[in-house]
């Protein structure tokens, strides 16, 4: 039984991990050593096409860092800022208009958002936020409120009520509660939250290429990936590593996050 | 403390799908200053559009399928990689990374794995065989899609799958094996059984995410060969809207959600039953 197991994963583990040592290896590799054995690493090894996507002119790959990490962190932020209270009157709330208020927050679960941007736009230009940061970080902040909003009330729920209640007698705000109590007892789930939030707005390709647009010159990671090789496919010398760049910090921080990822999305997404 | 997150939706999901709807209803191309209303004419077209039927049936094609491989394959493996040890954790990570590497950076990844001239095809080739048409032939192209889209998507079911596990109490299993069942049996009456109300969560969180298949398709075949791979946001985003046919493609995006809808809620209450079972 347990050599069938180890078996199977391992073989599962190599068509998983396979991919990922062809791109590692081949991001060295010249054109042709790539053509003629992708496979192998006993060719002539050179970092000078990392360094080439690096540098390249089309876009800046540490910059698109940069203006990643900074969209994932402000989206996420926005999104506690926006949904924790939100949630908290919703969970506490027993009136109909509560009910219905989670119905409207909880809509845009069966929106795809790529079709979603497209009217997007027109909001957008309507208020003047089209092809600008603060626009991007307001849509991708609210295409976060249903899952946040869904965890989060389905976590205050598990809470006892008597907290609040033992608050307020010693005459907290309900503000206070919510930051003082309710808050630091949401750890699973806020952690669930971010992890989901973070990868969905790294990952994220359709919003950033559509609202933020090649013209206005910003690049996330993967609009810049989509920007410096989108045309140039079977240019493998240029493929491999501009691909290794774009993952190898978000795949690094995994490798060392791993536990804390895994049970971070885990931990409140299961209850209530 | 409600009034944020209300605006937030209210301005960006709630009045873009009035737009969407508006918009359905004419024959707007982007330009006109005043789109014409034309009723349900463009929903009507919809049907005889060969292309879209076509990016409709490989839609479903990778959501059903999908739904099932993942989460056949994401099960099974949970129960594998379930439990304490370095072995398993390394498993875990190695199954489940493909999330959040992103569907761009996966379908490019694979592109350059499959392709004519990519990684297995130039083995092949050196090897004195012809090559396997993995993204240059229909039937192969779309295999190909549907397994990659396997690849990269069981690792986050086979996680949820695992907190799953994690919530059940270990007496049952242990009564069930007094009781005189066997590791089969244990799995299947005891385990899965109460496992019902994850198996649903997940169908629904795959089925969903798996009917807006775009990126990987854009990144891995770009809709080709010959269109043959175009699923429904594909053909609404890159045929629809980038042609001025606006709304033409709001009708489209108005069925997508449509179609979205009503799967999630044929599924819930499918699932239902089997819940119920458990809690009788």
């Amino acid at each position: 039984m347990k050599v069938l197991r180890t078996g199977i994963l391992t073989i599962a583990g190599v068509i998983m991990l396979a991919p990922l040592y062809l791109l590692v290896v081949n991001s060295f590799k010249s054109q042709q050593d790539i053509m003629e054995r992708p496979f192998s690493f006993l060719v002539d090894l050179s970092p000078s096409y990392l360094w080439d996507a690096l540098t390249a002119p089309t876009y800046n790959v540490v910059r698109g860092y940069l203006v990643t990490a900074g969209f994932v962190i402000g989206v996420g932020l926005l999104c506690l800022i926006v949904t924790i209270p939100a949630a908290y009157v919703v969970a506490r709330g027993l009136r109909r208009a509560h009910r219905v208020a989670l119905m409207i927050m909880l809509a845009g679960l069966f929106i795809p958002s790529q079709v979603l941007v497209i009217p997007v736009v027109y909001v957008l230009r309507s208020i003047n936020l089209m092809g600008t940061v603060p626009g991007f970080l307001l849509f991708e902040t609210t295409l976060t409120i249903p899952v946040s909003v869904f965890l989060f009330t389905g976590f205050i729920q598990t809470i006892p009520v008597q907290l609040d209640e033992a608050a307020r007698i010693d005459g907290a705000s309900r503000l206070r509660i919510l930051l003082q109590v309710i808050v630091p007892l949401m750890r699973p789930a806020i952690a669930t939250v971010v992890v989901l939030n973070a990868v969905s707005v790294w990952a994220d390709f359709v919003n950033p290429q559509i609202i933020l647009g090649p013209a206005s010159g910003i690049y996330t990671v993967t609009t810049g990936v989509y920007a410096a090789i989108g045309q140039f496919t079977t240019n493998f010398s240029a493929v491999y590593p501009n691909l290794l760049l774009a993952i190898a910090p978000v795949f690094v921080f995994f490798v060392f996050m791993q536990r804390h990822i895994i049970s971070g999305l885990t931990s409140g997404a299961l209850k209530g | 403390m409600l009034a944020p997150a209300l605006a937030l939706v209210l301005v960006f999901i709630l009045v873009p799908i009035g737009i969407a709807g508006y918009l359905s209803l004419t024959d707007w191309d982007g330009f006109t200053p005043r789109p014409e209303f034309i009723g349900w004419e463009n929903y009507r077209r919809i049907f005889d559009d060969e292309p879209l039927v076509q990016a409709a049936v490989v839609t479903l094609v990778i959501a059903v399928v999908g739904t099932l491989f993942a989460n056949a394959l994401g099960l099974g493996l949970a129960l594998l990689v379930d439990g304490p040890g370095r072995f398993k954790a390394v498993a875990r990570g190695a199954l489940f990374y493909p999330y959040i590497i992103g569907a761009v950076i996966i379908g490019f990844l694979w592109s350059a794995i499959l392709g004519s001239n990519g990684a297995v095809n130039s083995v092949l080739h050196a090897l004195g065989g012809t090559g396997i048409p993995f993204l240059a032939e229909p039937t192969w192209a779309i295999i190909s899609l549907v397994l990659v889209i396997i690849w990269a998507n069981f690792g986050v079911t086979m996680v949820l799958y695992l907190a799953g596990l994690q919530t059940l109490p270990g007496e049952l299993m242990e009564a069930a094996l007094i009781d005189g069942a066997n590791a089969w049996q244990t799995f299947w009456r005891v385990k899965f059984a109460l496992l019902a109300p994850v198996v649903t969560i997940n169908l629904v969180l795959t089925m969903i995410s798996l009917l807006r298949t775009y990126e990987l398709v854009l990144a891995l075949t770009a809709g080709g060969p010959a269109g043959t791979t175009q699923t429904i946001t594909y053909y609404i985003l890159t045929i629809s809207f980038a042609n001025g046919k606006l709304g033409y493609g709001a009708a489209q995006a108005v069925l997508l959600m449509v179609v979205i809808l009503v799967v999630t809620v044929a599924l819930t209450a499918m699932r239902r039953r089997a819940e119920r079972d458990v809690a009788a």
